[in-house]
Formats: structure tokens, sequence, C-alpha cells
């Protein structure tokens, strides 16, 4: 890395991309209009699990503009399954073919697809489609599928258990519990959320005969991975296959994924010879795209009565629903890899046992798998502090390793890159006025006031992954081109859909060259503009993907520099390189990195063996996960009459390294504890016992409003990563992470003097009510 | 779903059982009924036009009777779909004589499913209050009641006993 002033990073810079997106000026995959489009539009299953006995798509073939209806036996054979794509051993996986064949297994299956001249005759000839249904036997309670005799997702696999992954690590278990003076156990339930982002999916895809090649466009947070994976599934190699993930409107992990949807478009294009869109509405994206969690967890604590933990025991059963889908049986293994939070917790073991149920299949949702793991650790530290009497915030201090202990290896079997658990959690008390907030509580109290104040402690896993421990490499590739007019452009293998990274890349590169920020244009996106890359997801694209860009920029300038040295006519090595200008001891004149990029591409005078041209691309493997951290505080006060949470404060010290951008950091640290108290007070994904979706749109699925989201004190620390050059972590699912336990253990630390200590999210008025309720009645 | 319905009629038990099982009379009182007819002795088929919640679709179903018991009580077993959704299950209806009127109480047990059930099953039990009156309104009427017992009906959807269990 370059000495140069940083000019921009650091800097909480409005976001370039804001502008078309505020003006509704940016192209959105729906947006796209193509010569003779076609649309497409699925039949889906209203069953859980059902034969499919017949299918009559006569009438609706002859609907005027109906062009195609094809069924699971027109398409299946000729189009390949959709891929799961985590490597569980013994992994049992059901056949996961594009359209359901002669069963459906979860409401919401595609059974059958329509295409036509337009939308709304796509819909029509939905609707013309009778398919009829033998319903089976259906399986929704995870905890009921694992039992012998239950009835099975997919028969002929015959069990419901996907896998079985054990954590062991650290000292010995039974030592552990042998030694403990007590054992305190909780049963948790991590409920299943839906997404919901604002932009539902859509796919265009268009083939293009002569050439026999495809482009895909598509709502995504992986245009890599869909170039990777589809040539499998619809037969267009790799390199005759361009994807683009043009605006994406919020992703979350649900469009981490690749989807039978997308497949089924690139097939109907080929098939049909004319370019098909196919744009979700909400209800399917309720139905039919991956909803997150849903984890339930039975866990102990072996401690002594000084409130040493000793060990941990869990027993974890993950509600896979119907179908892996790319990363669904992953997701759950990561919340083994935190399962000890920011504690020194010397043994642990765990069993997760991924299930198959009828539902929708569970995938990454914003934080996957370490927001079950901080909740549950969360939870248990205010368990056992409240069970042995203690103060949890010196609970907490008691187990954090100190910063000199870092890197600090885990029982979990990770080692967490650096750390100052200490300073955050001083930092957020400073913020929070923690005395006069006790205080306020203690007299909230005495006034017979239903008032609590929370405290989460995380540590979270970012910057995924070193390639050792992802499916397909975990690397970020990056191009930097100094063009020859000294306009420099960065091309990205991220694929950013609203973290701003056409901004934060430009500071760094802008910086890194010195040159001014509106000469930097950030691509990606496109894998023809950008042909490697391994796209945004588990915090990882600032991380990776710009250590990446900072790696071309070094090559720019030693190139540069022999360059320079050459028109200097001075050695390499007394070519100095500071603020955008090249200079030497005793030259005349000093070079613009532009003058120099001219005489690259002209070329008349080239160092001897030096090739033309001013770019660099570059891969970055980081040698382990980041793993910033933080404290959030939290007060509440519950309206005993109704049962509402009310937020009074809300305090946040995330330490994510130094901060390219701090506006963007603080973007990505709101918007996550928005979705953190959604989870914590409002949402739940519903399946009835006939596996039939009852949250299918926003009037039954409870979003958190503005209303609901309090005014933030936000604050930070800063502890560089010894892993990338820039020293920093990563942002993007803090938030989801640090604040749902902080909101739980606020809303039931309110409710300490009824006898409540637990209760499981969402922590809606209803079921604080019931708790009130039941309490009072019980101690009257 | 559990739905369970009480409406009362000014009239005799045996007025009323026998125009429940009137096919004539049900395709006059019940909510969007476009067409009834009849399949066998005990089944008749039903096309409806209903709307549930935002989702307004039509509905072509059978009621299969079953375990008539005159006047005191029969059960209608019901299988129905359409583009946005299925219902199916059965609907026990019990006569009672009080005074001068009758009450009937009708206990469903259904399982919705589809779009009704992911957008209007929390509307459920308010769209069945309304037809349920709408129902009994035109039945007093076909049998020449007097017409507004309306505020005498009662009706309680219960949520599915098993949807919540994980949880509490």
């Amino acid at each position: 890395m370059s000495a140069q002033a940083k000019k921009y990073s650091g800097q909480p810079l409005k976001r370039i991309e804001d502008p078309r997106l505020i003006k509704g000026i940016g192209t959105y995959t729906d947006d796209l209009r193509l010569p003779g489009l076609l649309h497409v539009a699925f039949v889906r299953s209203p069953h859980a699990h059902a034969r499919v006995t017949s299918i009559d798509t006569s009438v609706a073939k002859a609907i005027k503009g109906v062009v195609a209806v094809l069924t699971g036996a027109d398409v299946n054979e000729k189009c390949g399954v959709v891929p799961c794509a985590a490597a569980i051993p013994d992994l049992k996986l059901p056949k996961h073919t594009v359209l359901a064949g002669d069963r459906v297994y979860f409401v919401g299956h595609p059974v059958v697809v329509v295409v036509a001249d337009d939308a709304y005759a796509a819909r029509d000839g939905v609707d013309a489609v009778e398919v009829e249904y033998d319903p089976l036997p259906v399986v929704v309670n995870p905890e009921e599928a694992i039992k012998p005799g239950a009835t099975l997702t997919h028969p002929d696999l015959g069990t419901n258990v996907a896998f079985t992954h054990n954590v062991n690590g650290g000292t010995d278990i039974d030592e552990a519990f042998r030694r403990a003076d007590r054992v305190i156990k909780q049963r948790v339930y991590h409920q299943r959320l839906t997404p919901m982002p604002i932009e539902p999916r859509a796919v265009v895809a268009s083939y293009h005969a002569g050439e026999g090649t495809m482009s895909i466009w598509s709502s995504t947070q992986v245009p890599h991975y869909l170039r990777t994976l589809l040539p499998g599934m619809i037969g267009v190699a790799e390199n005759k296959l361009r994807i683009v993930a043009p605006e994406v409107g919020g992703g979350f992990g649900a469009k981490l994924n690749v989807y039978a949807e997308e497949a089924l478009c690139g097939h109907l294009a080929m098939r049909l010879g004319a370019p098909v869109k196919w744009a979700e509405s909400r209800r399917e994206n309720a139905t039919s795209t991956i909803h997150g969690r849903d984890q339930i967890g039975y866990y102990e604590v072996a401690v002594k009565n000084d409130g040493t933990i000793l060990g941990l025991k869990a027993r974890t059963i993950a509600d896979l629903g119907s179908y892996c889908q790319l990363l669904t049986p992953a997701v759950p293994t990561l919340t083994g890899l935190v399962l000890t939070g920011c504690y020194r917790i010397p043994a642990v073991k765990m069993e997760i046992v991924g299930v198959y149920t009828h539902k929708m299949a569970t995938d990454a949702y914003r934080g996957a798998g370490r927001p079950e793991a901080t909740y549950l650790i969360e939870r248990l530290m205010d368990l056992v502090a409240k069970e042995l009497g203690l103060d949890r915030v010196d609970l907490r201090l008691k187990h954090f390793p100190a910063p000199t202990e870092f890197p600090f290896g885990t029982a979990c079997g990770v080692t967490y890159d650096s750390g100052n658990y200490q300073g955050a959690l001083e930092k957020a008390r400073q913020l929070a006025d923690w005395k006069a907030l006790m205080s306020e509580r203690t007299a909230a109290r005495k006034s017979g006031r239903l008032f609590g104040v929370g405290v989460s402690t995380y540590v979270e896993i970012c910057a995924i992954g070193p390639s050792a421990a992802m499916p397909a490499g975990g690397w970020e590739w990056g191009c930097v081109r100094v063009e020859i007019s000294g306009k420099v452009t960065a091309i990205t293998g991220t694929s950013p859909h609203g973290q701003g990274q056409e901004t934060s890349f430009a500071q760094i590169v802008a910086d890194q060259l010195g040159v001014s920020i509106e000469d930097v244009v950030v691509m990606h996106g496109d894998t023809a503009v950008a042909h490697y890359g391994r796209d945004t997801y588990g915090s990882r694209a600032t991380v990776i993907g710009g250590t990446a860009l900072v790696m071309c920029t070094d090559k720019i300038i030693a190139k540069a520099k022999i360059f320079a040295a050459h028109l200097l006519k001075v050695a390499p090595d007394q070519v100095a390189f500071a603020d955008g200008q090249f200079s030497a001891p005793g030259a005349e004149k000093t070079l613009s990195l532009a003058a120099i990029a001219g005489e690259a591409y002209v070329a008349k005078n080239l160092p001897p063996g030096l090739e033309p041209g001013l770019e660099a691309s570059s891969f970055f493997e980081i040698p382990n996960f980041t793993f910033p951290f933080g404290t959030h505080i939290v007060a509440v006060e519950i309206d005993r009459e109704t049962g509402q949470v009310a937020i009074q404060k809300y305090v946040a010290v995330d330490d994510c390294g130094p901060q390219i951008n701090p506006l963007l950091v603080e973007g990505q640290v709101q918007g996550g504890i928005a979705h953190s108290i959604g989870q914590a007070l409002f949402e739940q994904t519903v399946y009835d016992e006939n596996g039939q979706l009852l949250t299918g749109e926003f009037m039954d699925y409870a979003m958190p409003r503005a209303t609901d989201i309090p005014e933030y004190i936000l604050g930070h620390t800063v502890t560089p990563s010894p892993t990338n050059p820039l020293g920093i972590k990563g942002v993007g699912e803090a938030g989801t992470i640090g604040a749902t336990p902080a909101v739980a253990n606020a809303v039931i630390d309110a409710l300490e003097s009824l006898g409540v200590t637990h209760l499981d999210m969402p922590l809606t008025p209803e079921r604080v009510w019931r708790a009130i309720h039941q309490r009072t009645v019980a101690t009257v | 779903m559990k739905i369970t319905t009480s409406a009362a009629v000014a009239a005799p038990r045996e007025h009323v059982f026998s125009a429940l099982n009137d096919r004539g009379v049900l395709r006059r009182c019940i909510p969007g009924c476009e067409e009834l007819t009849d399949v066998d002795e005990e089944t008749f088929a039903v096309k409806l036009k209903l709307g549930v919640a935002g989702i307004k679709g039509k509905y072509a179903g059978t009621a299969t009777r079953q375990d008539l018991l005159p006047p005191e009580s029969f059960t209608f077993a019901l299988d129905g779909k359409g583009k946005t959704g299925f219902v199916r299950g059965t609907a026990a209806v019990r006569i009672e004589t009080q005074g001068e009127a009758s009450r009937i109480d009708c206990e469903a047990d259904v399982q919705i499913g589809g779009a009704i059930a992911a957008v209007g099953s929390r509307l459920i039990g308010a769209v069945a209050r309304k037809l349920t009156r709408d129902f009994f309104r035109e039945l007093a009427d076909a049998i020449g009641a007097p017409p507004d017992v309306s505020d005498q009906n009662e009706i309680d959807a219960l949520p599915d006993p098993g949807r919540d269990e994980r949880l509490e």
C-alpha cells in the first residue's frame, strides 16, 4: 500500500449512486424492454404436499397472446436441477427440479410456466391452467419431523434429517459439566423470517442464436455465481454466458442464490427463440423466495457459582424447508463458528440437525447463522447472571479476552483476528450514560413501571471468507485501468446492491492513485465487464474487494514509476509518488498519473521491455475471516395494559476497524438495527399446521415502520484487522447481529419483576401482554 | 381452522331443517351463489363468486350431506377451489328449539389454502360472520320468518391450536 495522504477515505461522502436512485432513473431488471420480449408467469402449488394428478393446459394455450404453457414433464429433462453448493458431508439432497414433477413440496412450488406476449395474458394463462392435486400428509414442525414414524417431507429420502453437524472444541466438555456448580438450561426458538427486499426478484433472459450466447439480467447479489452455476442447468458454456445485475433493490441474502426461475428464463429464451422476462409479485416473493433463520436450540451452560463459565452444550434443530437452496445447510453451521460469542468459554459441544419440512427453503438472511449464535449466547449470559445474582455487565467483562490476547483462538475452532471488547463496552456505557440509566431503571421500577435495560456484546464473522472455508473460492477480483485521458476505471468482482461501494471504492482508489474522486468510475455487476468475482454477501465486499483494488493500484503505481523514471531519465528507485505526482530528486519536472497514462497508451516512447497500457488486475485471498464486534445498549418501557414495547434509548458502538466512509457505515448500522428491531418485536413467518403460509403480505408480516424506529446514538471504536492492508473488517450485518439480543434482553429485563426469565421472539404486544397477564394472575 | 357460528331463526326447527336441506332455498341463500346443481341425492355442486379480504375470486366445489338426523343435525363435507385458493373440510349443523324459534349452531373445521390463506386468513372470521348473517337473513325470508335476527348471530373463528405451539 502506498503512503498516500488520505483525502477521501474516512470522509462521510454522500453516495455517488444516490442521485439516480432518488430521481427514479436507475435501471432495475424489470425496467428492461427488449424487442419481442415475452412475459413469464408461474402456476404455483396451493398445497404444501400433494400429488399432482393431472394438469390441463389446453384452455390456457388457447388464450390470445399465450405463447407457451409448459409443465415439469416438458422442461425438467432439459433443464438441470437447482444447485446446492454447501459442502456438508453426507448431506441428503432431494432432486430439486426447476418445476415440480409429480409432487409438490411447499406452498408456492412452481408447477407450470406460462409465457405470453404481455404480462396480463401470462396471468390470464396462469388462471386458466387446471391442476388437480391429491393432498398428502404434511410435516411442518421440525421437532415432530425428526421423531420416528414422522411424515416424510421427501418419502424417497427415507428421512427428514438432511444432515447432522457436530462441533466439539476446546477442553473436555464432560469434565466441564462435572466440575460445574450449576447447569443452566434454556430452549430458544429463533423464528423464521421473510427477507422482504423492496424489489422482489426479476429475471430477463435473451439468447443470441447466431453466436450461441446468452445474456441474463437478474436482480441478484451473485452474478458470478450464476455464471458459474447456470451453464450446468441451461447448457450454455460459462464463456458464452453473460450475467448482469443492474440496480438491485435490496438483497439481504435473499438474492444470494441460484433460483429455478433464473434457469427457466434462460431455458425459455433458447427454447422459444425470444427474450423473456419474469418479475416476481410480492405474494410470490413471500412464498417462493428463501426465508431466513428458523432454528430451535436447546442450550446448557456449565457454571461455577462465581460466574465462571466452564462449558456450553447446544443442540440446534434447523428447519431447512423442503429443499436445499444454494447455501441452506451451510447457514446453521455458521452458528457453530461463533457460538461462544465474545467470551472465553473453554469447552463447546454442539450438534446441529438440519431438517426437511414442507415449507419454503431457508437460506442466508442478513447475518446468516451469526444472529442466531449471538442471540443465544447473549440471552444465556443474562440467564447466568440472573441465576447467580451477578451483574450482567461484570459477567461479560469477566469472560472477555484481553486486547493483548489477540489473535484469540476459540473453542469453536476459529481465531478472532483482533479485538478490544472492553473498549467498545466502555464506550457504549459512556454514550448511554449508564449510571443515570440504571438510576432511571430503579426509579421507574419503584413506581411500578415496566422499564428494562438490555445489553449485548457481540462478535461476528465478516469478510467471508478464506477460500479454505468456502465451497468455491472466497477471494475477490478487481481491475483498475488508468485510461488514456487519465480517468480511472475501477472494476470490482463484488456486486454492490445498496452497500454504496461505487462511492467507497472510488474513495479508496482516488486516494491510492492521488486523483480526484470525480475522475474515478466504479463498475460492477456485469460479468462481461467484471470477468471474475465472488460477489456480495457475508460483509465481504469492502474488505476483500477493496483490498483487491488496492493491490491493483499498487501494481499500477509500480509500473507508472518505471514509465516516470524513463521519462524523467532517472533510475526507477529514484522515483517518488505522492499526491498523484511522480517526481525524482534533481528532475526538471514532475509527472502526473494522467501524463504517464497518455505516454503508456500512445506508446511511442516505451521503457525497454515494458508493455503499453496502464491497467492491472488482482485476486485477493484473505488469510482469515475478520471479526468485528461491539456493544449495544437498549432501554425499553412496556405498557402494562397493552404489552406494547417502546424503545426509550438505543446506543450502538460498533468496531469495524477503520471506516472508509462513516456515512455508509452509519447507514449499514442503522438499517441493520431496524432489521433487528423487526425481528425482536414484530416479524415472524408463520405456516399453519397444514403448511399454509399465513404471512403472505405486509398486512400479516409485520415489518417495522418509521414510527417503530427510535433515534439511535451511534459510536464506534477502531481496532484494525491484521488480515488486510486497509485494516478494515466489514459492517453490513453488524446491526442485525448485535441488536436483536439487546432488544430482547431489554424487554425481558423489564419483565423481571414478574418472574419472566425468557420469552421467544417476536416480542409482540400480544406475547408480552400474555406474559404480564399470566404472571400477574399467578402471583395474585 | 375451526369456525363456529350460531344463528337464530324465528321458525320451528322442522322448517329450518327442511329449508337447509332444500337446494332451491340454498341456491337462493348462499351468498355469491352463481350456480347450484345436483350431483346426486347427497351431493350438490356449487359455483360462487366471493371476495375474501382483497382477494376476489370464483370458486367451484361440492357439498356432500352426511350423518343426516332430521330435524336435529347433519354435516356437509365441503370441497371447493378457485384460482386464489381452496377450502376443504366439514361443517356440522345442529338445530335446537328455543321457545318459538330455532337456534342453529354450525361448527366448521376447514383447511384453507393458497392466497386466501396467505393474505386472508386473518380476515376469515369476519368474512364468515358477514356471510353467515347474509345467509340466515335470506333463509328467514325464504321460510317467511321475521327477518332481522342478525344481532343474535355469533361467530368465533379460532386460530389453529397448533399454529403457535412452538412459541409458547
